[in-house]
């Protein structure tokens, strides 16, 4: 009989059921979206803010004070030490590596640059001199571990803008900045010629593309790695290396000093990937070197990461908030459009607590539906927002199913108690008669 | 007129029959507005409080000779007058500018002669310490106002082996200088390895008096604000290089992108779950309305007029919760301005009609039940058909 009732009130009125369980399905859909967005989103986020460029730099460790002015270093090619390029690849096998998302190594040279198309009759033989940055681009790094991986200066300064395209490895292709680009007339397709010293010749440099950055390498040439060692004699070695890694941002204890630090603390430290830690964990594995934390970048980027996370689960609650609120109310309304019906039973012999669970049971059976529901269109939207807002895809989790469930329960349950109560207090006479 | 009183008298029944509909209708739509308001005022605040945020990463425009190139005491320089010619406030807000000169010269410490070449950059101007963001690791402030005073990057300060209160002396093409070192700084950049002195010191070391290598500034503004400085001050200098350091700037802009995303999506879908909230509650009082509208037909109520009646109702109601909740919202934004960025959100006016015109909007689309009404046939009503 009580199965027949709860399958009864389904059934007779479906139109009604229908409207009350899309509200709820609705409500908890948004519930799952911003979960499954913020869930994901906080793992992400930094991987996201990235586009802040290189947080470390690392220099030779024994070296003379760098010369550089706006990010061009004037030593010349002579003076400090180098290191070696062929250990970049023990990046990738520190303890963090996963954290370790780009590198690129630099060399910078003074050359003399002459171009046929900066050429003209006032000016027969532009001799001008520039500099010649190597790096990377596109770069596969042999690992360690037998694995290669991927990588370049784009990726540690994504707000470097080519028109054109990047040079390719290993062949003899340059990007020249817009400024010098300008000032010499040298456009994308032109050839470029090079000469750093008489040991090392002219080389011939095919322009595939016009850099623009907003700092000093918009007046530099930028060249594969390998053509700038080969101008300034040090074959497979850089000056400077940009990292771009993923971190914690700093906390209280994150600036202790290490040193100081008891040895469990210091695990936990190690063990987490704050900046100073991967730095560490770098100087250890590229010997001889200097691993700074280039500040503005480490911290702005901490800062913002942390307002962001903030903000993301303050809307998160508000839109739980939100949709608890329309369940509850939805399930409220359930409850009171069916007074004579409570009035009926109760005029027939059901005593309150009974009428109580078959509602309640009523209310349980269509907020496990509509949770349901629920779920799967929340999956949607979470789709919908993380690509259009955040541009990646939360995947979908069985705990927030789990989640959402009990949430549907539980507030559907909150919501229809209150109405519940004074259902049970309804005096059946007055009900039946319409009043 | 008298169908007009009566018309109100209709309405005042129609909202205060039902306390704890009303409540429960009002409570969705005050709940909706608030955060309405509140997401919104946060919107408008994120912005001012991002740019604020990207500010303390340093100097975002910088002004460099025209003549670009690569020899720095030789080179092209910039007249130190022009220093004078920026503008001192924008949008209301003081901009920090510094003029730099760098000069590639020798340095060692006091009473030694081992000399090495270092970067000595002169500055002059307001706001060293915004363009230059860092920390002072040692810092005697008593010595700051010396004329021959200077700061050492971490890194020069342990390669010349010198303290804050030591001094260093200077020398570049036979001319020669000391300065006194009142603090040592570390940004984790290239100033690292500079040794800052006053403008003055490093124009007698370059013989380069009056002149500059580039000034930097830090403007406090939104992105495309600044962008809108940037081209006022190349109109304004025309004989420099004006530009932007885009390193930031981009960052800003996606970031507040996301971030704006994100809000608007979620006040988007709180007003959906603010609509079904209340449509929830409409759709009851149809049920209950019915042996009212068959009444009201009966004596002659056109179909129009119960129509406007029930809008009325929803417009009244919208225009209630709208007005409580969203002034609650932009209180809650405050204090949330404060949790998330830590200085308190700024409360705008404009925020407060736009979130009252949502609900209210909000609340007429959720009045969709009440069509049922429309249909009602009196006759069956009065039958006690459904």
């Amino acid at each position: 009989m009580f199965l027949r009732l709860v399958a009864d009130s389904f059934t007779r009125r479906p139109r009604r059921k229908i409207l009350s369980m899309a509200a709820l399905a609705m409500g908890m859909a948004v519930a799952t979206a911003a979960l499954s967005v913020s869930l994901d989103v906080g793992d992400r986020l930094a991987e996201e803010f990235r586009s802040l460029g290189a947080n470390l730099l690392v220099t030779p460790q024994a070296d003379s004070l760098p010369l550089e002015i706006g990010g061009v270093d004037y030593r010349p090619a002579n003076a400090g030490t180098y290191l070696p390029q062929a250990d970049l690849g023990k990046l990738k096998t520190i303890f963090w590596r996963f954290n370790i998302m780009a590198f690129a190594p630099i060399l910078e040279v003074p050359v003399q640059a002459w171009s046929p198309a900066s050429r003209n009759w006032s000016n027969p033989s532009a001799v001008e001199k520039a500099t010649l940055i190597g790096t990377w681009s596109e770069h596969t790094v042999p690992i360690p571990d037998g694995t290669t991986y991927v990588t370049g200066i784009e990726k540690t300064n994504p707000w470097w803008h080519v028109e054109g395209d990047w040079f390719a490895e290993g062949s003899e292709q340059c990007v020249i900045g817009a400024t010098f680009s300008k000032a010499s007339g040298i456009k994308a397709g032109d050839t470029l010629n090079v000469h750093a010293s008489d040991a090392t010749g002219w080389h011939a440099l095919k322009v595939v593309g016009i850099l623009s950055t907003g700092g000093p390498e918009d007046d530099a040439v930028i060249v594969p790695i390998a053509i700038a060692q080969q101008l300034a004699d040090k074959p497979g070695q850089y000056r400077r290396l940009y990292v771009s890694a993923l971190t914690k941002p700093e906390d209280a204890f994150a600036r202790k000093d290490p040193k100081s630090m008891t040895p469990a603390e210091f695990d936990k430290w190690y063990c987490t990937p704050y900046i100073s830690a991967i730095a560490l964990q770098i100087s250890e594995e590229l010997k001889g070197t200097d691993v700074r934390v280039i500040r503005r970048v480490a911290e702005g980027e901490g800062n913002v990461l942390t307002r962001v996370r903030t903000l993301l689960w303050l809307v998160t609650i508000a839109a739980l908030l939100a949709a608890a609120l329309a369940v509850g109310a939805s399930a409220a309304a359930s409850v009171i459009e069916r007074r004579t019906e409570i009035g009926l039973m109760k005029a027939l012999g059901a005593n309150s607590g009974l009428v109580g669970v078959l509602l309640a049971a009523e209310q349980l059976l269509l907020a496990f539906v509509g949770g349901g529901i629920g779920y799967a269109v929340g999956i949607l939207l979470a789709r919908v927002l993380g690509e259009r807002i955040f541009g990646f895809t939360p995947e979908p989790k069985l705990f927030v199913l789990l989640i959402i469930l009990g949430l549907a329960a539980v507030i559907t349950l909150l919501g229809s108690a209150f109405p519940l109560r004074q259902a049970s207090r309804y005096d059946p006479a007055p009900i039946l008669r319409g009043e | 007129m008298g169908n007009f009183s009566m018309f109100w008298r209709i309405e005042r029944r129609l909202l205060t029959t039902n306390y704890g509909r009303l409540f429960v209708v009002l409570l969705a739509l005050g709940a909706g507005a608030a955060v309405t308001s509140a997401l919104l005022n946060l919107q408008i605040d994120a912005k001012k409080r991002l740019t604020t945020e990207f500010r303390a990463l340093g100097a975002n425009v910088i002004v460099a000779p025209q003549q670009a190139n690569d020899e720095v005491s030789a080179g092209a320089t910039l007249e130190e007058g022009l220093l004078a010619e920026l503008p001192s406030e924008y949008e209301g807000k003081r901009v920090p500018a510094v003029g730099f000169l760098y000069v590639i010269g020798e340095v060692a410490k006091a009473g030694t002669i081992h000399f090495e070449p270092a970067v000595i950059a002169g500055t002059e101007g307001q706001g060293l310490t915004e363009i230059r963001p860092g920390q002072r690791r040692e810092y005697l402030a008593n010595l700051e106002s010396d004329p021959d005073a200077c700061e050492a990057g971490v890194k020069a300060a342990s390669q010349f082996k010198v303290r804050a209160g030591d001094s260093l002396q200077l020398r570049n093409q036979g001319r020669e200088a000391s300065c006194k070192v009142f603090a040592v700084v570390a940004t984790g950049g290239a100033e690292d390895t500079q040794i800052f002195t006053k403008l003055k010191t490093a124009q007698a070391l370059a013989d380069l008096g009056g002149r500059l290598s580039l000034i930097q500034i830090s403007v406090n503004a939104t992105p495309d604000s600044v962008k809108t400085f940037l081209s006022s001050l190349s109109h304004r200098l025309p004989g420099a290089n004006v530009s932007g350091i885009k390193q930031f700037a981009e960052a800003e802009g996606r970031i507040y992108y996301r971030i704006s995303g994100l809000l608007s999506a979620t006040v988007l879908l709180v007003l959906f779950l603010t609509s079904l909230c209340v449509m929830a509650g409409m759709s009851n009082v149809a049920v209950e309305r019915k042996n009212d509208v068959g009444l009201m037909k009966a004596i002659g109520g056109s179909i129009r007029r119960v129509v406007r009646l029930f809008l009325t109702e929803a417009i009244v109601l919208g225009i209630g919760g709208g007005l409580i909740g969203s002034a609650v919202g932009i209180l809650v934004s405050i204090w949330l301005g404060k949790a998330v960025f830590g200085v308190a959100a700024q409360p705008r006016w404009i925020v407060y009609p736009v979130s009252v015109t949502l609900t209210v909007l909000v609340s007429i689309a959720s009045a969709f039940p009440l069509r049922r009404l429309a249909s009602v046939r009196p006759a069956s009503v009065f039958r006690g058909e459904e």
